[in-house]
Formats: C-alpha cells, sequence, structure tokens
C-alpha cells in the first residue's frame, strides 16, 4: 500500500480486526493454559508477552489512521511484521504453546 | 398529484469550468514525495512507530533482565538499559517535533548510532562481557539490524527537517 501509494482503507482496517481477533484467541489458549497450573520458565517475560501482542495492532491502528498519506499502510506493515515476530517468540519463551 | 415536500429542481449553477474531476480511481491516491508538515507525519510516522516500538521492547526486556538475573550478564543488561533510555528519548522528541526537540533528537540517534556501532564492535572483540545478547550486541542482528539501520534513516529524516 507504501509502494502502490494508497491511504487507509476499510479493507485494511478490517484486516488489523481479523489479526486481532487471532492474536486474543492464542492470548486466550496460553492463559487457559496458564490457568490449568502450567509454568513457563520465563514467567514474567511470557506475562509481558501477553499484554503487548495484542496492544500491537490496535496500537498501529490508532497510529496510522491519523496519517492520511501512504505512510498510514506502512505503520500496519511494520504492526504485521512485529506480531509474527512476537508470535515466534512466545513460542521461544514457552515451546509449550502449541497453536 | 405532485408532492409539495419535493424539492425543486436545482436551476443549473452554473459550476465553475473546473478541472475535470478525476475518473472514478479504484483507490483514493494521495500526492506522492514529502508532503509531511511536522517530524511526526509522512515518513515520520513509520519512524516514530518503530522508535516507540524499540523504546518499549529495549526498555521492558532490559528491566525484566535486571529484575531477574542481573549478575548473568550485567554488562549487557545495563546497555540494554541504556539503549531502551535513549529509543525513549528519541521516540519522544521526534514525536513532539519543535526545534530544541529536533536537536535533542539529533543528538540521540547519533548517540544510537553511536553506541550500536561501539557495542557491537566490543561484542565481537571480547565475547565474554556479554553471555546474553544486549540490543546493540553483533550490531543488532539478534533485532534483524534494525538498530543499526534505524539511527541513519533517524539522522536523514532529521537533516531533511533541517534543511526546510
Amino acid at each position: 500500500m507504501t509502494a502502490l501509494n494508497h491511504r487507509m482503507n476499510v479493507p485494511m482496517l478490517a484486516a488489523v480486526g481479523v489479526l486481532e481477533i487471532l492474536l486474543l484467541v492464542e492470548v486466550g489458549i496460553i492463559v487457559s493454559k496458564l490457568a490449568q497450573g502450567a509454568r513457563p520458565a520465563a514467567l514474567p517475560t511470557l506475562v509481558g508477552y501477553l499484554i503487548a501482542t495484542p496492544l500491537v495492532p490496535l496500537a498501529a491502528a490508532a497510529w496510522g489512521i491519523m496519517e492520511r498519506t501512504r505512510w498510514g499502510p506502512a505503520v500496519i506493515a511494520v504492526a504485521g511484521l512485529v506480531a509474527a515476530i512476537l508470535m515466534v517468540r512466545l513460542h521461544q519463551v514457552w515451546p509449550a504453546i502449541h497453536v | 398529484m405532485s408532492e409539495s415536500t419535493t424539492m425543486p429542481e436545482p436551476t443549473a449553477a452554473p459550476e465553475p469550468a473546473a478541472a475535470p474531476e478525476p475518473t472514478a480511481a479504484p483507490e483514493p491516491t494521495v500526492t506522492p514525495g514529502p508532503t509531511a508538515d511536522s517530524t511526526r507525519t509522512g515518513p515520520g510516522r513509520l519512524l516514530v512507530a518503530i522508535y516507540g516500538l524499540f523504546a518499549l521492547s529495549a526498555s521492558a526486556r532490559a528491566g525484566v533482565q535486571i529484575a531477574t538475573k542481573f549478575s548473568h550478564a550485567p554488562v549487557a543488561y545495563v546497555l540494554s538499559a541504556f539503549a531502551g533510555a535513549v529509543y525513549i528519548l528519541a521516540t519522544v522528541t521526534l514525536t513532539v517535533g519543535s526545534r530544541t526537540a529536533r536537536r535533542i533528537a539529533v543528538v540521540s540517534c547519533s548517540i544510537e548510532l553511536a553506541g550500536v556501532l561501539a557495542v557491537g564492535t566490543w561484542s565481537l572483540v571480547d565475547p565474554a562481557s556479554f553471555p546474553d545478547a544486549s540490543v546493540w550486541s553483533g550490531y543488532g542482528s539478534g533485532y534483524g539490524f534494525v538498530p543499526l539501520v534505524l539511527p541513519v534513516f533517524g539522522l536523514l529524516w532529521l537533516r531533511y527537517w533541517s534543511r526546510r
């Protein structure tokens, strides 16, 4: 979108919403594992990731929607990349997650 | 029966002979080029977002490491905390964007660039000091070398602003 010189649009925001829902589902699954008594080695780190991960699409959408140029979608693109990296890191922090 | 509520026909207001409307582009396009009106808009929007991300991740990571296992790799953790502080400063000053803030941002981006080069070299020459990685170890290789590239773009962006 940045390369195509487009602004933020509704389909893009919908995609961010879908990403947000998927991330919340993942967080829910991990929290339920924690509730069952399982504990990772690095609990504070895991909790930090669980809080930060669902905030990424929200913050990116808020920050990107303020930008009415091609750079708004660039923020969303970075957020998608960051969400993917956070997923990988979550599985490194607690390999017991099989999602 | 004619409806009395019907609006009267608009009496063909003489529209100014404006340039023809762009014929239904599939999506509204934006004029290319830097049209930003602040260091936090346009490309700066992306820059501030990435700086904010690093400010949060570097300081949160350093905070957890210092709180839970400081003695394991004190040098790396203190350097990460310092990096986090510099990222916070750069994020805030790039967001504010006033003349003074831009001057501080130049300093913090310069410290970042010097820091990532110095710590990167240090971590390669003396790996024993870095049993655990800092943000700037290996020139930021643990973070896809973004810490090495980010201050360069920050300084270029600030130079563009100082010249307009």
